[in-house]
């Protein structure tokens, strides 16, 4: 029954956001062409490397299209339905805006972080799930209805990761006030997801693959998902996946509502 | 000279603003490193069981993509549209109107000064991973490129300001100007060379691209100072496109400027 009401809060918010852009519908379209334009130099870069060598950690130029693109759906994803809720939270924090959402029937974290859909980074999931399919064609993949459906889950663990690990930096803002930059650090991070985890093996006595690979989770969140596509389900991973999923998502709620503590209005 | 004083104060002024925000510098510096992490893996992992790509190896490659970083926070400009956008927005521009500074000047002088505190902030995280990076560094030795390199960087320095500066004066026309400003963004960090070396495209569309200013916006410069340019008559001829690109420029931003204040309404002020 409550998640219902959720569900029906949400629905409300989605609905505002469609009204709203279709009223701004010049802005949807730039902004559409913007993402469209950063996903297209990303392909530039796996284009062109690939136009001097054959793999990548053992990874072919299609193969690394499969792992880009669903690296990018991750990402679109987040931009849709949670960046500018999450990157205004903690300038209302700091400008005394976010007794807003105290005031609001529900939790302080799904109200704070669901408000504002971009449906500019919804319609470019599209464009990476096409860059995902055109990826499989061209390695002659035919995955079963059961292997999509799990994708898709992994893709959405994914989500939850991306969304813990933003919702953790900007979290900070309770207690530095002046925490603006740190979205700087989660774009450094997810750039490490559009790279092989193979590619971090040799390099630097390991010390980026425990980092990167174990301790922060940017790279398992694209290259789980890729590998079940490529190469077939594997329990192993899919739970690695998931507990790293739960673990980074709850420890985001754990912070917010710590911080949410300190909170102490700015203006009143 | 007195004209020459005012932009040396509105410099010192721009010094001082910026030194405020030395933290912000030298955190995105510090998380510029990251990507340079992320550069080396994916370029150590490109160059596997390979000595050279496109004629270069992988501690070339590097040295290209280090001297790109530290080049950026030097020469590139940051968020000098947006600052411009406001000002006439807010009619802030209108006080410039009045007085007898040339507005071009005043932003130029704050964005030179800009550039060396960032530039100077963005060494200290660099020089702290150098032990690491040492070994992957390898600039080539003659001493003549400096006389080319120096005339580039300037010019370079230029072009990025004279870009921004014609992003932020679109705002005469448009009240929204972050989405062009980002969209340039993309095509200029792609066509700048900061992707991937502009060499390693297929040979007519590298050709393309020295026609474009972004190649002389950071790719030049660059290419000159980790050895990737090596015809001297070519990095003459690339001078000579170089500098019609920034007479080109500052007409643009000269016409846009004319045209913008026609439509200027000072509001408030």
């Amino acid at each position: 029954m409550k998640l219902l009401s959720y569900f029906r809060l949400w629905l409300a918010c989605a609905r505002y956001s469609l009204v709203r852009t279709m009223m701004f519908r010049m802005d949807f379209l730039m902004w559409g062409l913007v993402e469209l334009f950063w996903m297209g130099v990303n392909i530039a870069l796996v284009s062109v490397i690939y136009e001097h060598t054959d793999t990548i950690a053992g990874w072919g130029k299609y193969e690394m299209l499969l792992l880009v693109g669903s690296s990018m759906i991750v990402q679109r994803l987040l931009m849709g339905f949670f960046w500018s809720n999450l990157f205004e939270l903690g300038r209302n924090v700091r400008s005394g805006n976010f007794d807003f959402f105290l005031a609001q029937p529900g939790n302080v974290m799904f109200m704070a972080s669901t408000r504002k859909i971009d449906l500019e980074g919804i319609a470019n999931v599209f464009v990476a799930g096409g860059i995902v399919v055109y990826a499989a064609q061209k390695l002659g993949l035919h995955p079963g209805w059961d292997q999509i459906a799990i994708y898709c889950i992994m893709l959405l663990c994914g989500l939850a990761i991306h969304y813990s690990l933003i919702t953790l930096a900007v979290s900070l803002s309770f207690w530095i006030v002046k925490a603006e930059g740190m979205e700087h650090g989660y774009f450094s991070l997810t750039e490490f997801s559009r790279l092989p985890r193979e590619a971090f093996h040799s390099i630097a006595r390991g010390i980026p693959n425990v980092l990167f690979v174990y301790l922060l989770p940017a790279v398992v969140v694209s290259n789980v998902p890729a590998r079940l596509l490529l190469h077939g389900f594997q329990w192993t991973h899919a739970l690695w996946l998931f507990g790293i999923a739960v673990f980074w998502f709850s420890l985001a709620v754990f912070v917010f509502h710590r911080g949410l503590r300190r909170y102490s209005s700015a203006s009143s | 000279m007195p004209a020459l004083a005012k932009y040396r104060h509105s410099f010192l002024i721009g010094l001082q603003s910026n030194l405020v925000y030395r933290w912000n510098f030298a955190l995105r510096a510090s998380f510029s490193l990251f990507h340079l992490v992320v550069v080396f893996i994916l370029w150590a992992a490109a160059y596997q069981g390979k000595i050279n790509i496109g004629g270069f190896d992988l501690a070339q490659t590097m040295t290209y993509f280090v001297t790109m970083l530290v080049m950026q926070f030097f020469i590139s400009a940051s968020n000098e549209d947006y600052q411009i956008s406001e000002d006439i927005r807010n009619g802030l521009i209108n006080q410039f109107l009045l007085k007898p500074i040339n507005y071009f000047g005043y932003r130029f002088s704050i964005f030179v000064a800009a550039r060396i505190v960032a530039g100077g902030l963005a060494l200290i995280p660099v020089l702290i991973a150098l032990p690491l990076m040492r070994e992957y560094l390898a600039f080539p030795s003659e001493l003549w490129r400096i006389f080319y390199a120096v005339p580039a960087l300037a010019m370079s320095a230029v072009i990025q300001f004279t870009i921004a500066y014609c992003f932020g004066l679109l705002t005469f026309w448009f009240l929204e100007i972050q989405s062009f400003i980002i969209l340039s963004l993309a095509i200029e960090t792609l066509l700048g060379g900061q992707i991937f070396p502009l060499d390693l495209m297929p040979k007519w569309l590298f050709e393309i691209s020295q026609y474009l200013p972004y190649y002389y916006q950071m790719y030049f410069p660059v290419s000159i100072i980790t050895g990737r340019a090596t015809d001297t008559s070519v990095m003459l001829l690339h001078l000579g496109i170089q500098a019609f690109w920034v007479v080109a420029l500052l007409a643009i931003s000269e016409i846009l400027w004319r045209r913008g204040l026609r439509r200027h309404t000072a509001v408030g002020g």
